[in-house]
C-alpha cells in the first residue's frame, strides 16, 4: 500500500469524500443524460451510434444505387430530434471525453492505492477503472464501423464505469469513516 | 500529483461547451415551411458514387451516407422543403435549418443550435443581418453571407458566419443533387 486512507489526515479523507460525492453526482447526471440521448438498451445505443435512418440494421454498407424512402412525419417528430451520433461527432466526442475519463480513472485509482485491499484486488480495480472508458468508446466505434451488435460493448463499458466507481466509493467511505484498526 | 492537476486542467480547457438551442426546431419548421400542414421525411441513402459526387462538388459528404429532407405540403401541394445541417468546428457543432421554396431557391436559414461558447458570436453575426444574405439564393450561387457582414463584426462572429456559409453551401448542393431523386 502506498498510503493508507484509514490513517490519513482528516483533510485528505475530507478531500476524497468530497471528490467521490462530486463524481457520484456527475455520474448520476451522466446516467440521466444517457437515458435522454442514447438509452440503456442495445437497440437504442445501436440507433444512436450506428448508421443513420430507419433501416439501422439493414444499411451497414452504402447501397449500390442511391435509395429514397419517404414517410409522413408530424411537426412534433421533426422537432424531436433523434439524437444520432455520426462519425464526425463521434470523433469530437472521443477527443473530448477520453481525456476527462482518463483523469477520473486516475483520481479513482489514486484513491484505490490508499485502500486496504490485497494487491491483486487493487490491480483489478485499477484495470476496471481504465477498461470501462475504453470499452465505452470501443463499443461506440465498433457499433458505427462494424456492427450494431457491438452496442452491448458500450453498455458493458457504461456499467463497468458505474461498478468501478461504486466499488471505490463504497470501500473508501467504509475504510475512511467506519473501519478503524 | 502535478501531472494529475495538469491533466485535469488540460481536460477542462479542451472540453467543448454544451449545446444550447437558439431556435426550437418546431419554430424553424413554422418559419421555413409556412402554411404547410402535412410533412414527410424524405430520406436519401447515398450510394458510394453519389457520396463521391457531392464530395467532389463541395468537399463534404453526409458522414453516415444519408440526407433527410423534410417536405412541407398543403392540400397535397408541396410548399417547400427543409434540411437540418450540422457544421462542426473545434469549438463544437452548429446546427442550421435551411428552407427551400418549391422552385429550389433558399427561402431562409435559421441557426437552431450552437455551443455556449459560440452562442454570442453567432448572435453577433445574426444581428448583423447574416441570414438576410441567403434569402432567394439560387442553388448554384455560392453563399456569401460572411463577406456581407464581416466589416460590421469581430473575428469570431466572422468565423461563425463563414461556417454558416459552409453549411448553407452543403445543404444547397445536397438539394440540387438529390432532392429530386425518386
Amino acid at each position: 500500500m502506498l498510503y493508507d486512507l484509514r490513517h490519513s489526515d482528516l483533510r485528505v479523507r475530507w478531500l476524497v469524500t468530497l471528490l467521490l460525492a462530486t463524481l457520484g453526482t456527475s455520474y448520476l447526471f451522466g446516467a440521466w443524460m444517457v437515458a435522454l440521448y442514447a438509452g440503456f438498451s442495445p437497440r437504442k445505443v445501436a440507433e444512436t451510434y450506428g448508421p443513420a435512418g430507419e433501416a439501422v440494421m439493414a444499411m451497414q454498407m452504402p447501397p449500390d444505387t442511391t435509395m429514397v424512402t419517404e414517410r409522413p412525419v408530424s411537426t412534433a417528430e421533426m422537432g424531436e430530434e433523434m439524437h444520432h451520433v455520426d462519425r464526425d461527432l463521434l470523433v469530437q466526442d472521443t477527443h473530448v471525453h477520453m481525456p476527462m475519463y482518463a483523469v477520473i480513472a486516475a483520481c479513482l485509482s489514486v484513491i484505490t492505492l490508499g485502500l486496504t485491499v490485497p494487491r491483486w484486488a487493487g490491480l483489478a480495480i485499477i484495470t476496471l477503472l481504465f477498461a470501462a472508458p475504453w470499452l465505452d468508446f470501443a463499443g461506440m466505434w465498433l457499433t458505427k464501423l462494424a456492427s450494431p451488435r457491438f452496442a452491448i460493448v458500450t453498455l458493458t463499458g457504461g456499467w463497468a464505469m458505474a461498478l468501478g466507481y461504486g466499488i471505490v466509493a463504497a470501500l473508501a467511505t467504509y475504510q475512511m469513516w467506519w473501519r478503524k484498526p | 500529483m502535478k501531472t494529475l492537476v495538469f491533466g485535469a486542467v488540460t481536460a477542462v480547457l479542451l472540453h467543448i461547451t454544451p449545446t444550447v438551442v437558439l431556435v426550437k426546431r418546431q419554430d424553424a419548421v413554422t418559419r421555413l415551411l409556412p402554411g404547410a400542414d402535412q410533412f414527410a421525411a424524405r430520406e436519401v441513402h447515398l450510394s458510394s458514387t453519389d457520396s463521391r459526387r457531392i464530395h467532389d462538388a463541395v468537399g463534404w459528404e453526409p458522414p453516415d451516407g444519408m440526407v433527410t429532407f423534410y417536405v412541407g405540403k398543403r392540400q397535397d401541394q408541396v410548399t417547400g422543403a427543409l434540411m437540418f445541417m450540422r457544421v462542426d468546428c473545434q469549438h463544437g457543432p452548429l446546427e442550421l435549418a435551411i428552407g427551400f421554396d418549391p422552385s429550389g431557391t433558399i427561402r431562409g436559414v435559421e441557426v437552431t443550435k450552437a455551443t455556449v461558447e459560440m452562442k454570442p458570436w453567432v448572435l453577433d453575426a445574426l444581428r448583423a443581418g447574416l441570414t438576410d444574405a441567403y434569402r432567394g439564393l439560387g442553388l448554384e450561387q455560392p453563399p456569401a453571407g460572411a463577406e456581407r457582414v464581416k466589416s460590421k463584426i469581430g473575428a469570431m462572429p466572422g468565423y461563425m458566419a463563414e461556417l454558416i456559409d459552409k453549411g448553407v453551401m452543403h445543404a444547397a448542393a445536397a438539394y440540387r443533387l438529390f432532392y429530386g431523386r425518386k
